[in-house]
């Protein structure tokens, strides 16, 4: 399945191009994104991705709450995977506070962070199955995320938005029958990851529709600011917790998985592997959990961080999630800016949909695998 | 060998200099002249390897956010009785030079070797231009679009430079200190 250039120019060759709306009510646009497509033919000559109908200010909102108030809105950006989004955040306040979380807290956001890039690729996985016109998948894929939000809602007491990381260390403490549950957990999702391999990565239909659809060069990649697995499908070895480890990360024995040529599938597949690779490191995790405080001391009920500026980022599941925050000494941040990578993966879909036909637009939008909360945020 | 982007901007830029406040734990730079940036970025990604923008931003340094920018109503909750709290004016942070500027703040990354540099420049708040890296950089074209919608940084040679986040109806930008909400359809009474 090649894809082919429009046929708009030369002699007897002129056509009429027709406007399409996808979205922004549509169910493979994965939430509120407007596609507008300009056709010739089956054709796109130009796209335009219309974004913001869920921008509700959050940034803006930071500057008059508290630092703590503040981990409770981070959750609202990326919703499918909300624990990064609570890490970056206190890790950029606690550099500027210079406090560090202890150890056991450290393991703990490891171990919740991974079993969410878990939770998130699945939803990946399930709903670009619907996207080509897979269903079964989906209802697998839920079933095992399904069981890691338990796990969640026995930590924390949510499903979606967590707000568990909290400045200076985590909300709440694991005990042996949740080490054991999880555990079980792992055990009952190795095997299912090849299952998922046959029923739908290798999958005659499946390659059909990605492979070689929306192919990304390394230095296109780069150059658009593409992060997270979409990056790596490119094949750049990009990933923020090998180049600059936060929480621990260097402890832990893991691989970076890449795709070979930018497709569509070397970015689902991407996905599949780290979802194997974040098992290792929660298994790692889990026996070497250390013992000790959950909590850093000294961290105030009404924070004011020393005047100052700092940025932290982390790889959240859909790519490297930046916060870069300015105190004034004050007890709400004075600004704070989010590098949010699913509005930096959107950006390229402009110009990667052109010469592409309609049939392949869901594929290659539903392969970045984007979160318009975070991306409005 | 890591490159050191810090010497080498700064050997090619005379006026640059180190900033006095650095973002935490990374090399940052402070820019004399919005020209600057342009040279500065070609450097970073011809010479250094660079490759990769990360970020496009600002901090309005106007002074504590005024309270007329957000939407407030008494008791949002309908299961409640009590109203919370009205937010409260954040107070002037004591020995901050509060100034009527834009500092613009770019973030390069060296995807090989992982490091990092800042680079700053302060621009005035009432016009604040500065020329677009989307020529270098195709990461730029939505970021310098999302700092021109909420700060109202208007960037030189954007080929698209509009509004991304905010509606069309929307006037101000809603991340300067000094921005008031005017009422409009979507408000409540």
């Amino acid at each position: 399945m090649k894809t082919e250039e429009p046929l708009v120019s030369g002699p007897g060759l002129e056509m009429d191009t027709m406007f399409v709306n996808l979205g922004p009510q549509h169910p493979s646009t994965h939430g509120v994104l407007r596609l507008g497509l300009t056709l010739a033919g089956e054709v796109i000559t130009k796209a335009f991705p219309d974004i913001g109908y869920l921008h509700r200010g959050t940034e803006k909102l930071m500057e008059t709450r508290s630092y703590h108030q503040c981990v409770v809105l981070t959750d609202r950006w990326d919703y499918c995977s909300a624990m990064p989004n609570n890490l970056a955040f206190c890790l950029a306040a606690e550099k500027l506070m210079a406090v560090q979380a202890p150890p056991r807290a450290q393991a703990l956001r490891v171990i919740t962070c991974e079993l969410n890039r878990i939770a998130s690729h699945l939803i990946f996985l399930g709903t670009y199955g619907i996207d080509i016109g897979a269903f079964t998948p989906f209802l697998y894929a839920f079933r095992e995320r399904e069981m890691i939000l338990d796990l969640y809602e026995a930590l924390c007491g949510a499903r979606l938005t967590y707000n568990y990381i909290r400045l200076g260390g985590v909300a709440s403490d694991v005990d042996a029958d949740w080490t054991a549950k999880c555990r079980e957990f792992l055990e009952f999702f190795k095997p299912r990851l090849d299952e998922y391999d046959t029923l739908l990565s290798f999958n005659p239909i499946f390659l059909a529709r990605t492979k070689g659809i929306g192919v990304i060069p390394k230095e296109t990649a780069a150059a658009w600011g593409l992060s997270g697995p979409n990056l790596r499908g490119s094949g750049a070895a990009y990933d923020v917790r090998k180049s600059e480890p936060y929480c621990g990360y260097e402890t832990y024995d893991f691989d970076v998985p890449l795709g070979e040529t930018g497709s569509c599938w070397d970015r689902y597949f991407c996905r599949v592997q780290e979802m194997r690779q974040s098992v290792r490191i929660v298994e790692a995790a889990l026996a070497a959990l250390p013992g000790g405080d959950l909590m850093a001391k000294g961290i105030a009920k009404l924070p004011k961080p020393p005047a100052g500026e700092a940025y932290a980022h982390v790889e959240a599941s859909r790519g490297d999630l930046g916060i870069f925050l300015v105190s004034d000494g004050g007890t709400a941040p004075y600004r704070l800016h989010v590098r949010a990578p699913c509005f930096i993966n959107l950006a390229i879909l402009q110009d990667i949909l052109v010469g592409k036909k309609v049939a392949d637009v869901i594929a290659v939008l539903g392969s970045f695998d984007i979160v318009l909360g975070e991306v409005d945020r | 060998m890591k490159p050191d982007p810090v010497a080498r901007l700064l050997a090619a830029l005379p006026r640059a200099e180190s900033a006095a406040s650095p973002v935490k734990d990374y090399p940052t730079l402070r820019l004399a002249a919005p020209a600057d940036i342009l040279a500065a970025a070609r450097i970073l990604k011809d010479e250094l390897g660079f490759a990769y923008l990360e970020m496009v931003t600002a901090v309005d340094w106007l002074g504590p956010v005024s309270l007329a920018g957000f939407v407030s109503s008494a008791n949002p909750s309908p299961f409640t009785k009590k109203a919370p709290p009205p937010p409260v004016a954040p107070a002037a942070g004591a020995g901050i030079a509060y100034r009527p500027v834009l500092d613009m703040l770019w973030s390069f990354g060296n995807l090989q070797t992982g490091q990092k540099v800042f680079l700053r420049l302060e621009v005035p708040r009432d016009n604040a231009e500065v020329p677009s890296l989307t020529s270098l950089f195709a990461a730029a074209d939505w970021q310098e679009r999302e700092a021109f919608d909420l700060l109202g940084v208007r960037f030189s040679g954007h080929p698209n430079l509009t509004k991304i986040l905010t509606p069309d109806f929307l006037k101000g930008h809603p991340l300067r200190k000094d921005y008031a909400h005017e009422k409009d359809a979507y408000d409540e009474d």
